[in-house]
């Protein structure tokens, strides 16, 4: 079960306020890497969610992304479907099919879940490459954005995009919140720590990891509709596997079952990969080296060392300089 | 309440259990004595839905639950504690028991709200700490816990599914004589109208809680009536004590 | 359609299975017996072709042909002295997160040393040609892939099911803590193995580098289907690998020529349906 602690809310502060600095400062290509961070970030979480807290490492949920940037980008512009209800339908379809992967493979453990989410994937990847109505190798062009002229907003401004996912991100952490604190939640937890034990108790264990499965294919989704709306046109590159192992070493550098973890790798990672990009062209080798650290130190990654080694101590101080006062419970902050 | 009848069960050319039937009565306390490989473990996880007799059936409560998975049968009312500490180590002493009330009222699979904070939930973890004296120990992680409260907290997740059958697999398996003591009460505290099936080893124990002995050897039933019939009995002593030394 | 098609495609078929048959075989006894997760083996089987092509290029075809495996053997020897010994006993998890992360570094080292453009290489003067067999034209190079692929399976069993190491091996994929008490030396095993398993992703790689061009991504672009022949075969045993290497490569040959729209998904559709029916593959090793 997730729980909130007072670095995670610390970190959560530090993000949100980043982020937001971020996005009233930056000029173009500043906001260009914040949106590509934010929507990162909220497929991380996605990933998070079933790898840290319910052990169901995903090598598809690049797949699902692009599923749900292909259905959006499909429903809104071929469809004639409006927007809004697009990118609703787009989470909608994601979250099914994220569903039923999750049934399929729940009887799978360690490596075959991984071969197995990792054949849904590309089976995804491959039909995306080869129908027709899907563009193949070039893709689909002519997306648009949500229309909020309404409320006097203009997401075509690169400003007012890169909040928009802010947004998007903070609704999806407050989610992600809620769905692992649930009942539902904290029967994953218990099926992580001894599916054995929880199915003796009478619980339908395959129901549990396809039920998460398939709210993180949703979030999953909308990670895909909002990359479809940022860059306007998609490729079936999107669904390859090498996106799913990337947003898995994304979740590993940033420290797996942490949900705050993942976000800062997401930012890192993509700080790191336009920086070394801009020095060399050899940014593989660069990633490649700081996994093999990251795994080697045994640390659950950047923010799991951070928390492993003050964490309890900052608890344990404001435990003592606040005696008596229970700390407010927030949520829903990122 | 529950009934056992003619479960056969071979692994290849060994046969394990022998045409076993028995029937236990609502609220009856029942102990399967036998020595080592004499089937008790495969007869329970027959009974629990591990494993498939290969002939026979098994009623609960009049229902045939023999096609039933493990998961099919708690909900009917089956519950189990295992000879192992099966909990979750992570998880505080009231998760574990709220985990286990979730699935018995259908708050495990809910997606909006937090099953832990659900009365029904609450209710049923209090009543079974009470039960299996676990108040003191409710906000302590599994981890921090001694042996003897692990051994107890084993047999409260098993109760708070609510069952109207518990099978408990040699509860009192590495614990001291004081603490069988302890297990004593403890069983003396659980509601009458449970109907409990026991598997142990520990003879003086079985005499003590049991309302009825079956004794198994060779996947056999041997005996199968009151405690103090099988007490005097010079079949069992045979066959029970002449291996029970050398176990 | 004729039956000289058939035989083609067919020969196509075996041609890739036997490619495939030479990387999985290593990858999988290392995970039967050490259920050890190297993703990394896929880079070995580029170096294999980077070393072949390199050594072709100064001293012929047959001198790449011998020492690129021993050179792909020495890296792994560096590798696992460094890196996957230490790995040896933390989860899946940390070691197929340890690969991922070679499989990136050897990506750029082989392009820092290579460049970026593919090397080329060709077959030797006497397997250029090509020669009738079964009624059509086929490239001898293929025939002699094929044959190799053949050789190394004959001998595989042969070692593995006749010889003394054999049988350790399979005590050791069958139950290594038994294997140890019975006062086989499982490391020193695993070792040898190792050694073995890199040594034929090399001499895949070079091999392969006459058929395909050598560049620095043709190691992740091998890494799936050899995972998809030792998940579909089973993980560990010698007849999954071989089993496994023949379903793809005949899936996706025949996919390809017969049904072009579908024949990628085909082979993916066909890992899904045997990890949904028999989770542990066709073959497991173990019971």
């Amino acid at each position: 079960m997730f729980r909130h602690n007072t670095l995670r809310y610390g970190a959560l502060v530090l993000l949100a306020a980043g982020a937001v600095a971020h996005a009233v400062t930056a000029g173009y290509f500043g906001l260009e890497i914040l949106t590509e961070i934010l929507i990162l970030a909220i497929l991380v979480l996605a990933l998070d969610i079933v790898a840290g807290f319910g052990g169901m490492v995903s090598l598809c949920h690049g797949a699902l992304m692009g599923v749900g940037a292909y259905a959006f980008a499909l429903l809104s512009t071929k469809a004639g479907i409006s927007v809004p209800l697009s990118m609703v339908a787009a989470v909608a379809i994601t979250g099914a099919g994220a569903w039923v992967v999750g049934a399929v493979c729940a009887r799978s453990h360690g490596i075959y879940f991984i071969m197995a989410t990792l054949a849904f994937g590309q089976m995804a990847y491959s039909y995306v490459f080869e129908a027709p109505v899907f563009g193949g190798d070039d893709g689909l062009g002519g997306i648009s954005r949500p229309d909020l002229s309404l409320v006097g907003i203009d997401l075509d401004d690169s400003r007012s995009f890169a909040l928009f996912c802010l947004a998007a991100l903070t609704l999806v952490y407050g989610a992600a919140v809620i769905t692992l604190r649930s009942g539902l939640g904290r029967s994953l937890s218990g099926v992580m720590h001894n599916a054995q034990r929880m199915r003796a108790l009478g619980l339908t264990v395959w129901r549990v990891k396809a039920d998460i499965f398939g709210v993180s294919g949703m979030i999953a989704g909308l990670a895909g509709v909002l990359a479809a709306q940022h860059s306007m046109y998609i490729s079936p590159g999107l669904l390859n596997w090498t996106v799913s192992g990337e947003a898995l070493v994304v979740v590993i550098l940033g420290g797996l079952g942490t949900l705050v973890g993942p976000l800062v790798g997401a930012a890192a990672f993509v700080v790191l990969k336009h920086e070394v990009s801009a020095l060399t062209s050899y940014w593989h080798l660069v990633v490649g080296s700081i996994l093999i650290a990251v795994v080697l130190s045994r640390a659950n990654g950047i923010f799991g060392w951070v928390e492993a080694r003050w964490g309890a101590k900052l608890d344990r101080r404001l435990a003592d300089s606040t005696r008596g006062t229970e700390a407010q419970e927030v949520t829903g902050d990122a | 309440m529950l009934e056992l009848q003619g479960l056969d069960k071979s692994f290849g050319a060994v046969h394990v259990t022998r045409n076993v039937s028995m029937k236990l009565e609502r609220g009856e306390r029942r102990v399967i004595l036998g020595p080592n490989g004499a089937g008790k473990t495969t007869l329970f996880n027959q009974i629990v839905g591990e494993l498939t007799p290969d002939k026979g059936t098994i009623h609960l409560a009049g229902q045939d639950v023999t096609g039933l998975s493990v998961a099919g049968r708690a909900r009917q009312g089956l519950s189990r504690s295992y000879q192992k500490n099966t909990l979750f180590d992570g998880l505080t002493v009231e998760e574990n028991l709220g985990l286990a009330a979730a699935v018995h009222t259908g708050h495990a699979t809910r997606l909006w709200s937090d099953s832990l904070a659900k009365p029904e939930v609450r209710e049923i973890v209090a009543e079974v700490a009470n039960q299996v004296n676990l108040m003191p120990y409710l906000h302590a992680k599994v981890s921090e816990v001694s042996y003897g409260v692990r051994r107890q907290l084993e047999v409260g997740v098993a109760l708070a599914t609510r069952p109207m059958v518990l099978l408990m697999d040699e509860p009192t398996s590495g614990v001291g004589p004081e603490m069988s003591k302890g297990f004593h009460d403890l069983l003396n505290n659980l509601p009458r109208d449970l109907t409990i099936l026991i598997i142990e080893h520990d003879m003086d124990l079985a005499f003590d809680v049991a309302d009825t002995i079956t004794v198994l050897n060779y996947g056999e039933v041997v005996f199968d009536g009151l405690p103090e019939a099988a007490r005097g009995s010079k079949l069992l002593k045979e066959i029970y004590l002449g291996s029970w030394e050398d176990a | 359609m004729d039956l000289g098609f058939w035989t083609l495609q067919a020969l196509n078929a075996l041609q890739l299975s036997m490619l495939l048959f030479l990387l999985s075989i290593g990858l999988t006894v290392i995970f039967g017996l050490m259920h050890f997760v190297n993703l990394a083996h896929g880079s070995l089987y580029a170096l294999g072709a980077y070393f072949g092509a390199s050594l072709a290029a100064t001293g012929g075809y047959w001198t790449g042909f011998f020492l690129a495996p021993v050179a792909v053997m020495a890296v792994g020897l560096v590798l696992y002295t460094l890196l996957i010994r230490r790995m040896r006993k933390s989860g899946p998890m940390a070691q197929v997160l340890v690969t991922f992360g070679l499989i990136f570094a050897l990506l750029d080292l082989t392009r820092i040393v290579w460049g970026d453009l593919g090397l080329p290489m060709n077959a030797p003067e006497i397997l250029s040609g090509r020669v009738a067999f079964l009624g059509v034209e086929y490239p001898a190079y293929r025939l002699f892939v094929v044959a190799l692929g053949l050789g190394v399976f004959a001998a595989l069993a042969y070692v593995l099911s006749r010889t003394q190491i054999g049988a350790m091996i399979r005590a050791g994929v069958d139950n290594d803590a038994m294997a140890a008490c019975l006062g086989i030396n499982v490391e020193r095993l695993f070792f040898i193995v190792f050694c073995v398993g890199c040594a034929l992703a090399g001499l895949a790689g070079t091999v392969a580098a006459p058929l395909l061009s050598v560049t620095p991504d043709m190691g992740l672009h091998i890494l799936i289907p050899t995972l998809i022949v030792i998940v579909v075969g089973g993980l560990g045993s010698l007849k999954g690998a071989i089993a496994g290497s023949l379903i793809y490569g005949f899936v996706q040959t025949f996919g390809a020529v017969l049904a072009p729209q579908l024949a990628s998904m085909l082979i993916y559709g066909f890992l899904a349906a045997v990890l949904v029916i028999k989770p542990a593959g066709l073959f497991p090793a173990k019971g």
